[in-house]
Parts: structure tokens; sequence; C-alpha cells
């Protein structure tokens, strides 16, 4: 018995090691002089600078990417988790034809492939005059976030119990408060969870941001260490520092709420 | 009294904010070019008060600006007025109407290198004016080999020798990622044999006699016998800099910036190496690949007199030699050769360079030269990799080419 | 809905204003949606029925009917990256439903630092796919990267991964494996949890061993965490693009590249948009198609069953 124990830890432990190694090694590498970085590879390190990650803020604005970021993946929470809890709200309690038709839109939406959509998109936006600008990201990221928004919400209210609600309800209070003063505190944690997701989703989008903004001053932060490119070289010291950083919130995020990301995960078989 | 100076700076501030003229250049901005152009637009904006010059940053890989500018260019944005093209791009945004034509300011095209502005014009007008010159050519370890080679085959002996008496890992290295860069080295071996992409008439030539040699060249450099390490596929610019700076190659084809770096203290090769054309098969001419940026104007901007004006200051015989000690781009002004002051800016001898530029050829111009060059760098790297026979992926090109050519009605008449 | 859960009945004029309140609640989510994913959508089809060509101004914009599928039909390229999908698809998904199914039963045997564990495994996941890329493209640089010092090292000779049409493939699987096969893993985890160990003790108790048990009890009740992972994961490798375009920009050649890509590069590279759009519907037809091949297969009422 004991034995079986062990073995399973041991496939457990080589599992999350060879989860983890890569992500050592390149903030390992991050760390490094430029010239031992493809000297020959030790496990530990001999010699740890910053000038990569000085190099990428001062002479790369490191910061605009990151605030870039910032801006387009919170727009697009906060207006995703709004107006999809909204949707999922009547879609979970309310009454009314077209609730099944309804889902299966917003299902089928979720699968549609990004790529399809790009070029429409682009000339669209191109016609609005909104390439290279924040409401030219966080509109196409609203095709992806609002049916992941509405799917996990409509989920996460049907498994609210219904008493307090109902109980609202006899009471006389209209949907719209019921809504608000009651099931709202109630599903916070779900709300916490589906604006979570969003946001890890729209931080890592590429193909948006790839084609809709034109220059360094609207790349998002996955683009710009991307194109990090000078004239003719790959500088892979700042590659790896600007990877670190681009890992550092997400990291941090998932430290945080691992929990409810896995609870998240599982109630909606969200696409990964 | 305070109210009346108040009065005077508000009115100031008013009359400049309405006669100033704001120009948008594009260009590359990083490193030392960046230095390079703020100097220059800061004399020319001294020299020129009503008139400022914004730097709207591209980014620095040529494939991307190139898409940049063709999206602004497409929405006929009126800025930016001035733009840095690179060579190839001429012709493309000529003829689709995006730069203008500069005829009407009679530019001085003699004094320019002739292939420079042959590869700067479309349909017989002068549409951008050269601005720095670029050419691939052949750097070669003094302390390893006796001369520079006289053709291929001598370029491989004297490689294979050095390599195998010397322990250098690397006989040649040149840049085989399949990008452009593998396209001006596939041309240099193109017109070792006398070959070329595009005939007089327009055609594609690509599967001539001299086109299956050049690659074979290429190919057998790599797998026969041996003098190019088949990492190259992967490598570009920097990359074969770095083999042969550390002392791994005994010969290395890449641009003229490469110099002025390797002969930094820190380089392993300083004061040991020196430069010659590529050489061409036995019998044939030497080709170096004609590479550089020429500058334009937006065919939309407002002020296209301003902007011709700024061209004009930066391709001066001054802001050349000032970008060559710089930045170590080379001038596009013949006259400037044998002069004391370019010898003074440059770390290549300037009659090095000359030489090397007199065999400068430039690549097809023609408007889909990008596309053209796609096809090929897919080809190329295909039958380097080893995926498919050098002759059937010329003849895949080949023929992708001329359906090319053939959708933007720019084929040959028959 | 159960009739436990439903809420009681109301008269009919009480329906119709919920009703209109609900369609208050939905259109704003809805409209949007419309806007940004199914509008795009028309316009692509309308788009490919024309020639458009950014670069090449001087053709206009004729009408030309079918011929950009015409062309697409006959494009080696396109068939090679078709190929190429498939073969992403197959490789990494079976690699990542066999590997996050160990890890699951090793994460459900967990006693202690099930958190800690559960972080560390989340990270791969929750990276962007651009930094995975990154990571893994420089372990596999030639002439000096990780990979391949370690193949010497162990006595091998390394190929020139990136320059090798069938090498470069292994970072690229190897990358996607990385990161995907905890989110698989977290999937089957939540299933297996859901089993009754009550089921698994009688088991033991008429004497059948530990993979006897697994085979009989364990996976069958896992089948559908198992299909809804695979689904989502193959839909996945389909529409795979951030991680070829970073590491290998489909090369060498175009020897990984996936049709995701190859859209890409006619669309926003080539800018030739007629036959980018046509690209687009196929790839669009495809996706929809094998979504609902794979629903259906799946049992898909089961999913929007417990929704309405």
């Amino acid at each position: 018995m004991r034995r079986r124990a062990w073995g399973w830890t041991a496939v457990t432990a080589a599992l999350v090691a060879a989860l983890l190694g890569p992500l050592y090694w390149a903030v390992l590498s991050s760390l490094t002089p430029e010239p031992r970085l493809f000297a020959a590879p030790g496990l530990v390190p001999r010699a740890l600078v910053l000038t990569h990650y000085r190099a990428l803020f001062e002479d790369h604005d490191f910061w605009v990417p990151v605030a870039n970021s910032l801006i387009v993946a919170g727009t697009t929470t906060v207006v995703s988790v709004v107006l999809g809890a909204l949707c999922a709200y009547a879609t979970a309690r309310l009454r009314f034809r077209g609730k099944a038709p309804i889902l299966a839109f917003v299902l089928a939406v979720s699968m549609f492939p990004q790529i399809a959509i790009v070029s429409p998109l682009y000339m669209v936006l191109r016609a609005a005059g909104l390439l290279n600008t924040y409401p030219g990201l966080v509109l196409p990221y609203l095709s992806f976030a609002m049916p992941l928004t509405i799917w996990l919400l409509d989920g996460y209210f049907r498994q609210l119990p219904l008493d307090l609600e109902e109980a609202a309800l006899v009471d006389g209070a209209g949907r719209l408060r019921t809504l608000k003063e009651i099931v709202l505190p109630l599903a916070w944690p779900g709300l916490a969870t589906t604006a979570i997701l969003t946001f890890l989703y729209s931080w890592n989008e590429f193909l948006f941001a790839l084609s809709f903004t034109l220059g360094p001053e609207r790349y998002t932060v996955p683009v710009a260490i991307a194109l990090f490119r000078g004239q003719y070289q790959v500088p892979w010291g700042q590659i790896l520092a600007g990877a670190v950083v681009a890992t550092v919130p997400v990291a941090a995020v998932v430290m945080v709420a691992q929990r409810r990301i896995t609870a998240g995960l599982t109630s909606g078989a969200v696409k990964g | 009294m305070r109210r009346l100076v108040a009065a005077c700076v508000l009115a100031s501030a008013g009359c400049t904010s309405v006669s100033d003229r704001v120009l948008t250049f594009s260009g590359s901005v990083v490193g030392r070019e960046s230095e390079v152009i703020r100097r220059q637009l800061d004399r020319f904006q001294r020299a020129h008060p009503s008139i400022r010059v914004a730097v709207r940053a591209t980014p620095d890989a040529a494939d991307q600006r190139h898409q940049l500018y063709v999206q602004w260019l497409n929405a006929r944005a009126s800025e930016p007025d001035i733009l840095q093209l690179d060579v190839v791009w001429t012709p493309e945004f000529a003829a689709a109407g995006w730069i203008a034509n500069l005829d009407r300011f009679r530019p001085p095209g003699h004094e320019f290198f002739a292939p420079a502005i042959a590869a700067a014009q479309w349909n017989g007008s002068v549409y951008a004016l050269p601005w720095f010159v670029d050419v691939g050519m052949l750097y070669w370890r003094t302390d390893l080999v006796p001369h520079a080679p006289r053709d291929l085959r001598e370029l491989s002996e004297l490689a294979a020798r050095a390599r195998d008496d010397r322990r250098v890992p690397f006989g040649l290295v040149w840049q085989g990622a399949r990008y452009e860069g593998l396209v001006t080295v596939f041309l240099e071996y193109l017109g070792a044999f006398g070959g070329r992409v595009l005939d007089e008439r327009g055609g594609v030539a690509l599967e001539s006699e001299p086109a299956q040699r050049a690659v074979a060249a290429m190919f057998d450099a790599i797998y026969r016998d041996r003098i190019v390490p088949a990492a190259v596929l992967t490598w570009q610019e920097e990359q074969t800099r770095f083999a042969f700076q550390n002392g791994q190659a005994v010969f290395m084809r890449n641009w003229p910036y490469a110099y002025a770096l390797l002969q930094e203290p820190a380089s392993g090769v300083a004061g040991r190496f020196a430069v010659a054309p590529m050489p061409a098969a036995p019998g044939g001419t030497p080709t170096a690949t004609l590479g550089g940026s020429a500058l334009a104007v937006n065919a939309h901007s407002d002020q296209p007199d301003d902007a011709y004006r700024l061209v004009d200051y930066l391709l001066q015989p001054e802001q050349m030699i000032e970008r060559a000690r710089i930045a170590g781009e080379l001038p596009t002004r013949p006259a400037l050769y044998g002069t004391r002051e370019l010898e003074a800016a440059m770390t290549m001898p300037p009659a090095d360079a000359l030489a090397i530029i007199e065999h400068a050829t430039p690549r097809p111009v023609t408007p889909v030269y990008s596309q053209l060059s796609e096809i090929l760098q897919v080809s190329l790297h295909r039958a380097l990799t080893r995926q498919q026979m050098p002759r059937e992926a010329l003849r895949e090109a080949a023929a992708a080419m001329r359906a090319l050519l053939a959708r933007a009605k720019l084929d040959p008449p028959t | 809905m159960s009739p436990a859960s439903a809420p009681p009945p109301a008269p009919a004029s009480w329906r119709r204003h919920e009703a209109r309140l609900a369609w208050a609640f939905v259109l704003p989510a809805l409209g949007l949606v419309a806007t940004v994913a199914v509008f795009p959508i028309a316009w692509t089809v309308w788009e490919s029925l024309h020639l458009h060509d950014l670069r090449m101004p001087w053709l206009g914009r004729p009408f030309v009917g079918v011929a950009n599928y015409v062309e697409a039909a006959g494009d080696r390229r396109l068939w090679s990256a078709v190929g190429h999908t498939g073969l992403f698809a197959v490789l990494t998904v079976s690699l990542e439903l066999t590997g996050g199914l160990v890890l699951a039963l090793g994460l459900d045997r967990l006693r202690r630092a099930a958190g800690l564990v559960r972080t560390a495994v989340l990270l791969p996941w929750a990276l962007p796919t651009v930094v995975a890329a990154l990571i893994w493209r420089f372990i596999f640089e030639s002439p000096a990267g990780l990979a391949t010092a370690m193949a010497t090292r162990a006595g091998l000779e390394a190929p020139t991964w990136f320059a090798d049409a069938v090498a470069a493939w292994v970072p690229l699987v190897l990358a996607d494996v990385w990161k995907t096969t905890p989110f698989v893993a977290i999937l089957l985890l939540a299933g297996l949890q859901a089993i009754d160990p009550a089921l698994s003790e009688a088991a033991a108790v008429d004497g059948a061993g530990p993979w006897r048990r697994f085979t009989g009890i364990t996976l069958p009740l896992l089948r559908p965490a198992l299909l809804v992972a695979c689904l989502f994961r193959t839909l996945d490798a389909l529409r795979v693009f951030d991680l070829v375009y970073v590491m290998t920009g489909g090369g060498p050649g175009t020897a990984t590249e996936p049709i995701a890509l190859y859209t890409f590069s006619t669309l926003l590279q080539n800018l030739r948009f007629g036959f980018g759009a046509a690209l687009s519907v196929l790839v669009f037809v495809a996706a929809f198609g094998l979504a609902s091949l794979a629903i259906r297969v799946m049992g898909g009422d089961a999913f929007l069953e417990r929704r309405s």
C-alpha cells in the first residue's frame, strides 16, 4: 500500500518538475549575462545580472505594452462581466422563449476560429479609424469574452439557491432589485472567477492584438515580446526578461486564485 | 504689466501654433541610427524654424515596417510625410500611387550611384532618392587565408583547407533563414553564374541553367563540401556576425554594417579580416546584391514641398558623411569616395567599399517584388532543408511567380 | 429544470412583463456578440467572392464568384497546411490526454500541499502562449541551446531543430503539451473526484487488482470528462496560431505551417483579402462542422439539457 503511494508521489513530483523546469530555466537565463547565455548550461547560476531587465525598461519602454495590456484586458473584463451577468441572469432565472437558442448561439460563437473574423474586423476597424486604439482592441476581444462570461455565469447562477430570490419576489421586489441586492452579493465568488478567467484570456490574447495594432505605442505585452527584434538580431536575454515580466501578473493571479480558477474551468468545461 | 506680458505670450503661442508646420518622418530609429537622425533633424529644424519634425517609430524588422506602411498608405493616411523605404519597395509603392513622383523637384539623379537611382525609379520617373547603400560582401580572415578568393571554387577550397588545418568550425557562413536575406544571398550565387530572376522582358528565368547551378552550389556547400553549417538555415545577419566575430568562421557573407562592429576591441577578429566582393563562378563576374534605403514622400502628404526639402537636406554630403561616421552606413554619392572626410569617417576603407559597390546589382525592379521574394524564400528554404529537390523547387517557384505576374497583370506580352 | 427549483406559476401579464425584461437584459450582450462576431462572418463570406489585393490597388475589387475557392482547392500549400494541422492535433491531443490523465491520478492521491501543487501545475497553462513558445524556442536553439547540449551530453547527435522539417515538430509539440496538459489534468481531476470511492472499494474486496479497477471502473466513469477534454483540446489544436507563429514561423520552408498561419499570412502579410477571406470561410466551416459532429457524437443534448 505504502509503495504504491510513494510511486504516485514520485510520478507526480516528476511531472511537476517537468512543468516547472522550463520556467526555472527561463528565469535563470533572463538573469544571465549575454555572453554566457549559450555557454555550458548548469542548474546552479554562476553570475546573476539585471542588465536585461534594465534594458527592457530603459531602452525599450516596456512599461508601454504592460500598460496597454492592463487597460485592454481590464476594460474587456469589466464590460463582458457586467453585460454577461445581465444576460446570464436572464437565461438562468427568467422565463421566456428563446433561452435554448440563445445559449446554443453563445456556445457556437465561442467555437468560432479567431482567424476567420480577423480580416472583416480589420476592415471595419480601419474604416472606423479604430486601428491601433484601445476600443479597437476591446471590441474584438468581446467576441470571445462575452460568450465566455455568459456561459460561465449562466451555469453559476443556475446553481445558486432559489429561496432568497423567491422570498424577495414574493415580498414584491422587482427583478432588477432582486438581482442587485440579493443575487449579486451571493454570486460574487462566481463573478470573481469569471472575471479572473476573462482577464487571463484577454491578457494572453495574441492574434487580434497582432493584427489590430500598428505600432509599439499600442502593442500589448504578448505582441511586444513576440516582435522584439532588433534590425538583425534576436536578443534572447531581453526577450526572456520580457517573458518573465509578462508572466508575473499571471502567476500572481494563479497563486491567489488557483482554487477559483480550478472551479471555473471545471464548471463550464471552458475552452482551454 | 504682467497682463501685457501674458497677453504677448499667449499671442505668440497662438502665432507659432498656426504657422508651425509639422512633418512626420518615419524610419529606422534604432541604436546609432537614432542618434544620427535626431542630430540631423535638430539641425534641420534650426535651419528652418517654421518647420517641426516629429519622428514616428516603426518596428525595426523590415517586413514589419513594410506591412505597417502598406496599411497606412492603403488607408491614404497623410502621415508620415517622409518614409524611409527599403530599396525594393519603391516600385511597389510607386505603382500603387502611394508615394509622390519627385520629377517636378528635378532631383539630381546623376549624383547618386547608377544602380541605386535605377532601383528608385518606376515607369521612367524618380519616386525616391537613395539615402544609404548596402551591398553584400565577403568578409575573409587575413590570418587564415592568403588572399581573397578569385572564384567560387577557390572559395570552397580555401575554406575547406583553413577549416581543416586551423580547426575553425565553419568555412563559410551566410544568412539562410527563411527571409529576405536568403534571397539576397541567392542572388549573389545566381549572378555568379550569370543568371537572373526576371529576364529583360519581365518573364521568369528561374528554370535556367545558371539558376540550377546557383542552388546546387548553395546546397553542396552545406551537405557535400560541408563548408557551410546547416545551422545557417536558421540564421539572420547577427547570428552570422557572432559566428565570425568569435573566430568560428573563415569567411562570412554579410552587409557593411558588421565591419565597424568587428573592429571593436571586444571582437575576436579585430584587425584580422578584410572585405571583398562575393566571387563569381570560374569565368563569371562577381555580384553584390544592392540593399540600403531610399527616402520618399507620401503621395497624400499635406506638405510635399517641405517634405522634399527635408529629404534633400538629409541627402547632402555633410549628412551622409556624418551618417557614415556614426552609423556606419555607406553614402550613395560616388563623388564622396576618395575624399579625406569620408576616409576619416569610415572604419571600412572607402576604396574597398567602392570596389564592391561597382558590382552592385539591384533586385528585380517590379511592383510585386515582395510577393516574388516570398515565393522564392519558401522554395529556396525547402530545397536547402532537403524537403524538395532543388530542380523541383525552382520549377515550382517559377510556376508560382508566373501565376502571380499574370494575376497582377504584369506578365510579359506574349 | 426540476420541479423543485422552478418558480411558482405566474399570470400571463406577469409572464409577458418578465419576457420583456429578459430580452432587455439579454439584448446588450447579444447585440455586441452579433456585431463583433456574427456580422464579420457575413462580411467575410461576401469578401471571399471578390478579388481584393491591397498591394495591387490597380486591380480594383471586382466580383469573381467562386474563383477564390477554386484557387484554394488547387492550392498545394493549403492542403499541406491542413495536413500539418491534423498532424499537430493528433500528436498533441493524444499526448495531453495521456499526460493529463496520469497527472490527474497523481493529484487525486495528494494528501498534502495540494494547493501548492495545483498552483505550480496551473502556471504553464496560465502563461501567454507567446511566452511558452519563446521559452521552448530558446531551449531548442541551435547550436548551443539546452536541448542540443543535453542531447550531446547523452551521446546523441542533435539535429538543427528548426532547420529540419521533421525535427521542428518536436519543440512545437512539446511546448503545446507542456502548456495544456495542466488544463486537461484539472478537467479530469474533477471527473475523478466525482467518482464514488465505494465502487472502487467494493471491487477491491471482490479481488480486482488496481489495473482491473482502473479499466473497469475509473475509465468508464471518466468517459464524459475525457470526451469533453478531447473535444476542447482538438478544437484548440485545429486553431493553433500563436505557438507556431512565434516558434517556427511555419518553417522550415512551410513544413510546420498550420492553416491558421497560412490564412493569417495571406490576409495580413500578403494583404490578399479576397483569397484570404475564402480561406477564412473554409476554416470556419471546417471548425464548425467538426464541433457540431463532435457534440452530436458526445450526446450533445446533454450539454444543453442541463441548461434549459
